[in-house]
């Protein structure tokens, strides 16, 4: 199978690796399947893109690439949701926002992607943890 | 979008499983006791709405992969 990305050209993929985001995500509802493809092996980056529309894509990162000690805590609505068994199941990443200037890069560490690779179901989950921000700076130094 | 006047103490039931009363009443703010389902997401609305800005803001700036690639390397 594959989609047409404006920005990233033919992407190919199996039925297997398709996501499904049963809410959709916020300011996107309607769109509820998506693929995750790596940039390239050793960039932190991943791109997820949207199946159902080809030009809208994320870019997201390992919410633990820019916190070591990132930690949440998943309510039962959301294990539930996404029938999670087994904590190794769980993938968390964040949706990265673009800067033309590299410092101003920053990742959504309080609304991170919550991905079970068992059930293929994910969601956004909304944290009303203090700590963590909105738009956290990617790139620290 | 009903409209409902309650006082203090006073409650609503929505459906089988929510009930949301008022706790306490100031002025400027309304303290809620919700009741609902574990499974059901409570969220204050203000912080939906700025995941929801976020989100449509970070696929603004459509970068392809080629340049992915050479961001973060150092």
């Amino acid at each position: 199978m594959e989609i047409i990305s404006p920005v990233h050209g033919k992407m190919i993929y199996e039925e297997k690796e398709i996501i499904y985001f049963e809410k959709g995500i916020p300011g996107f509802d309607e769109l509820k399947k998506y693929i995750i493809k790596e940039v390239d092996e050793e960039s932190p980056f991943k791109i997820m893109q949207s199946i159902e529309n080809a030009e809208l894509g994320f870019i997201i990162i390992s919410p633990f690439e820019i916190k070591k000690d990132y930690e949440i805590k998943l309510s039962n609505e959301i294990i539930e949701a996404l029938n999670i068994q087994n904590q190794k199941d769980v993938l968390l990443y964040s949706i990265v926002k673009l800067d033309s200037k590299i410092e101003n890069i920053t990742a959504n560490l309080k609304a991170p992607l919550v991905i079970n690779i068992n059930s293929k179901k994910g969601q956004q989950y909304i944290l009303d943890k203090e700590d963590y921000n909105i738009r956290e700076k990617v790139f620290n130094n | 979008m009903l409209v409902i006047t309650r006082k203090k103490g006073e409650s609503i039931l929505i459906g089988d499983n929510i009930e949301i009363s008022i706790s306490k009443i100031e002025e400027g703010s309304v303290k809620l006791a919700i009741n609902a389902p574990r499974e059901m997401t409570i969220l204050r609305k203000e912080l939906y709405e700025e995941v929801e800005h976020e989100n449509k803001e970070a696929v603004k700036m459509k970068l392809n992969i080629d340049v992915l690639k050479k961001l973060g390397k150092k």
